[in-house]
């Protein structure tokens, strides 16, 4: 009567995959190498830096210098994930932090407050994501292609704004305390990094809108038939990223006191550098944001040492530049790994 | 005479077991040979070795007494071997010169292509298989059967050495039974030019119609080869499995109306035009019909993925049309045909391939708890004995049979009302298959109304209690009772109106 189902299922061998291959991946898993390899590189480099200018590098002030340099490219970062794992790109977020600095210090040069700056910078990041999600799931425009064309228009806002010079007459000292005070010794920003961090990483984990964001990103057409709003849950991924970049833009206006036209651009990069490094750590083949904030970290530590090691100042873009190939091309080898 | 492929003490295996073990085999000029097996029994493994995909562990293989020199598919096409894989490869953006031209390049080409030339000369080689379609329009558009017949077309293509053998890896796999008819002649059409056939099928009736012989390969070993003449299909099975299948008598599976669930009327698409139907609680009802008739377009206009006009209801609630979502809250669930491209997601695990469907059930305190989770899962994996049983295995560590059962668990879990399933079976081995027709059954007695579009007749006759027969986008028959055979629902599905007539010696049953 019972089906006897005795015939072994077929586990498609992984092709090339011989028995000492597997044996040594066993061995990197149980040391975290394959999962946790960027916090080795990470410690690798920071014992280099350390030995090679321990009078600049290994000091308590440079870690400072470190961590409250790169809180705002982690929460941009951090923001960008989320419509990555919906298979989205948001190349718009280095003009939505352009434009929220711009906006905030506006406010407060004509004589607004800061409170109202903060509120329509953030509103301006939502409305950015809003014209975002509008282009791509109506108007079906590859992300890629709409996020570009916004980026450019983001720029073109804060010439308009700034009259294309630095503003940063009557900023209010109540503001730009949000951005540099110490807390613990620590500035603020790295405080707000990982409040973000939490909150992002609760999202992706541990709702279900986390797994409905990476369904689409898996495959979009079996999302929507799984019941899925695709379309809802990508104007969502975009209103988020445009308003964690516009938090961005605020804190860094705070940090600056000051605003200045392309001011956002340079965090785009190292964001999608970080993003894609992100997805080779932790959990492999999928961007998440303890991968990132680790990918931050060790990008900035390996820019910061070189620096202080008397390397030029355009090691920086070269660094990031760098990453991102590398970074994009282990994460295509980690989603390989997967299928 | 030289055997046209002689394969001797062929071995291979991956990490572990041996996926092929020392299978030796011979087919003359013009022999047409099945190669059957489960998932996973090394057909495949077998067809890539000679393709040149992989390099055996041992063995050694000759096509018309020349030694072919293995893991290297120059080799293997020099020599004179062909083959259409089970996707086809073909690309679907462009046109069927264009495919024609794919690794073999355009023959026209003397610093330019002569496009005209090109179009001729494709036309001219799917007309000596019978098929005739605009050449210029992207195969995308054209009918399954057309696009099979453009693989075989281009592996038939004259090169620089001429073909000795065609294979064949599922050609029929996404063919409707009169579209299959087709290709048998096609296959025929080859080999009686002298070049011999193998191919691979999940289809028994198809190695009884068109095979002289066959080899039943099962864990990688060779079970038998023998002519087909003398052969019964339960003694095939019987070899194909190593048990007896479970019987089941469905010729008047007894259909206990309840409670209408699921009302259709006025329901148009693309083909589909004015269709009504009703599904009760309790009750499974298949959707036959050739490729254009509009059976594939039915579950996905029914639960959104597809637009529609006309009115469905649910319990009297009318579902709104374009809205998986609301179609799922409303208790319908859906197995997509295609599983790939419509149902799996191959980087995710087999927990989050299960709870992609509502994961809000097992979210408390605002966090998703993985624990329970899994928990459920795990049920889930063991009731439909998925293997591994492995809840955080990713889907694409699963053979076709069991993420097809991954598929069906994402629904059956939800307990839905309706459960649409549109070709449930396909490229899915005899075990998977038998036990996802069982849990269909299981579902339909707890009281699910089933709604089942496939193109197995066979499919159709073990699982349902009535068959739409759709021609041209419209219920042309119904099938039911005694009337319930898969030659009977095939040839009203290539429409003739008095099926029953056709069948030899059948009484029709006056239901």
């Amino acid at each position: 009567m019972t089906v006897d189902t005795t015939t072994e299922p077929a586990v498609e061998p992984e092709p090339g995959g011989t028995e000492a291959a597997r044996r040594r991946r066993n061995i990197a898993a149980t040391l975290g190498l394959d999962r946790f390899s960027g916090v080795y590189v990470w410690a690798a480099l920071i014992l280099i830096f350390s030995l090679w200018v321990p009078s600049l590098f290994d000091t308590a002030t440079n870690a400072r210098i470190i961590a409250g340099s790169q809180a705002i490219t982690a929460i941009v970062a951090m923001g960008l994930i989320v419509p990555v794992a919906c298979g989205a790109f948001d190349l718009s977020i280095g003009g939505t932090v352009g434009v929220a600095v711009c906006v905030v210090i506006w406010f407060q040069a004509n004589g607004h407050g800061f409170v109202l700056g903060i509120i329509v910078a953030l509103l301006a990041g939502l409305a950015v994501g809003l014209l975002n999600s509008f282009i791509v799931v109506k108007l079906n425009v590859n992300s890629f292609i709409a996020t570009l064309g916004m980026s450019s228009i983001l720029s073109a806002g804060t010439y308009w704004i700034t009259n294309g010079s630095t503003i940063s007459n009557g900023v209010s000292p109540h503001f730009t305390a949000i951005g540099q005070n110490l807390l613990w010794g620590l500035p603020l920003p790295v405080f707000y990094m990982v409040a973000v961090g939490i909150v992002l990483w609760w999202l992706l984990e541990y709702t279900p809108v986390g797994r409905y964001l990476y369904s689409i990103g898996g495959n979009p057409q079996a999302a929507k038939l799984a019941g899925i709003r695709v379309g809802r849950i990508t104007t969502g991924a975009f209103v988020l990223s445009g308003v964690v970049a516009a938090f961005a833009g605020i804190i860094l206006a705070a940090e600056l006191g000051s605003a200045s036209p392309d001011i956002g651009v340079p965090y785009l990069l190292p964001a999608f550098s970080a993003v894609f490094l992100g997805a080779t750590q932790v959990f492999p083949g999928r961007v998440n944001v303890p991968g990132t904030l680790i990918a931050i970290f060790l990008l900035a530590t390996g820019v910061k040492g070189l620096q202080l090691a008397g390397a030029p100042s355009y090691i920086t873009s070269l660094f990031d530049g760098a990453a991102l190939i590398i970074a994009v091309a282990l994460a295509a080898r980690a989603t390989r790994r997967r299928t | 005479m030289t055997p046209a492929l002689t394969v001797t003490n062929m071995s291979k295996s991956f990490a572990g077991p041996r996926v092929l073990d020392s299978v030796t085999l011979s087919i003359e000029p013009g022999e047409i040979r099945a190669l059957v097996g489960e998932n996973g029994s090394g057909k495949s493994t077998l067809i890539k070795i000679l393709a040149g995909f992989h390099v055996p562990d041992e063995g050694s293989a000759e096509v018309a007494g020349q030694s072919l020199h293995l893991g290297d598919g120059t080799a293997s096409e020099a020599l004179g071997l062909r083959f259409v894989h089970q996707d086809l490869g073909l690309v679907d953006t462009l046109d069927a010169v264009d495919n024609m031209a794919l690794g073999a390049g355009y023959p026209s080409f003397r610093g330019g292509i002569r496009w005209r030339q090109e179009r001729k000369r494709a036309r001219g080689l799917l007309t000596e298989l019978g098929y005739d379609f605009d050449v210029r329009r992207p195969v995308g558009t054209l009918a399954m059967s057309e696009r099979t017949a453009l693989a075989v077309a281009r592996a038939m293509a004259p090169r620089d050495t001429p073909a000795k053998v065609l294979i064949l890896d599922e050609p029929t796999a996404n063919l409707p039974a009169a579209e299959a008819q087709r290709l048998y002649q096609l296959a025929r059409r080859v080999a009686d030019s002298g070049i011999a056939v193998v191919f691979v099928s999940h289809h028994f009736d198809e190695v009884f119609e068109l095979a002289k012989s066959v080899t039943v390969l099962r864990d990688g070993k060779q079970v038998i080869t023998r002519p087909v003449a003398g052969l019964t299909e339960d003694q095939l099975i019987e070899l194909v499995i190593g048990r007896k299948l479970e019987q089941v008598e469905h010729d008047a599976k007894a259909a206990e109306r309840k409670a209408v669930v699921l009302e259709v009327s006025g329901l148009g698409s693309e083909v589909l035009y004015d269709v009504d139907f009703a599904v009760h609680a309790g009750e499974i009802v298949g959707v036959a019909g050739i490729t254009g008739s509009g059976r594939d377009e039915v579950a996905a206009a029914l639960f959104g993925g597809r637009d529609r006009v006309g009115e469905a209801k649910i319990n009297g609630a009318v579902l709104p049309k374009n809205r998986p979502d609301k179609a799922m809250a409303m208790g319908m669930g859906l197995v997509p045909a295609e599983r790939h491209a419509n149902a799996a997601f191959m980087t995710s695990t087999l927990r989050e391939n299960i709870t992609v469907v509502r994961p809000g059930i097992h979210w408390r305190g605002l966090i998703l708890r993985k624990g329970a989770e899994r928990t459920d899962v795990d049920r889930w994996l063991e009731r439909l004995d998925v293997r591994p049983r492995k809840s955080e295995f990713t889907m694409s560590d699963l053979s076709g049979g069991n993420q097809q059962k991954v598929v069906l668990a994402r629904w059956l879990r939800l307990e839905p009302k309706v459960l649409v399933l549109d070709e449930p079976t396909q490229g899915v081995d005899v075990g998977a298959k038998s036990d996802i027709h069982k849990l269909v059954d299981e579902a339909a007695a707890q009281g699910t109304a089933v709604l089942v579009a496939s193109t197995d007749h066979e499919e159709l006759v073990r699982l349902c209690h009535r068959v739409l027969i759709l021609r041209r986008g419209r219920i042309a028959d119904e099938v039911s009772g005694g009337r319930m055979d898969h030659d009977l629902i095939t040839a009203a599905t290539i429409g003739r109106d008095q099926a029953d007539a056709t069948i030899g010696g059948d009484q029709p049953d006056a239901t």
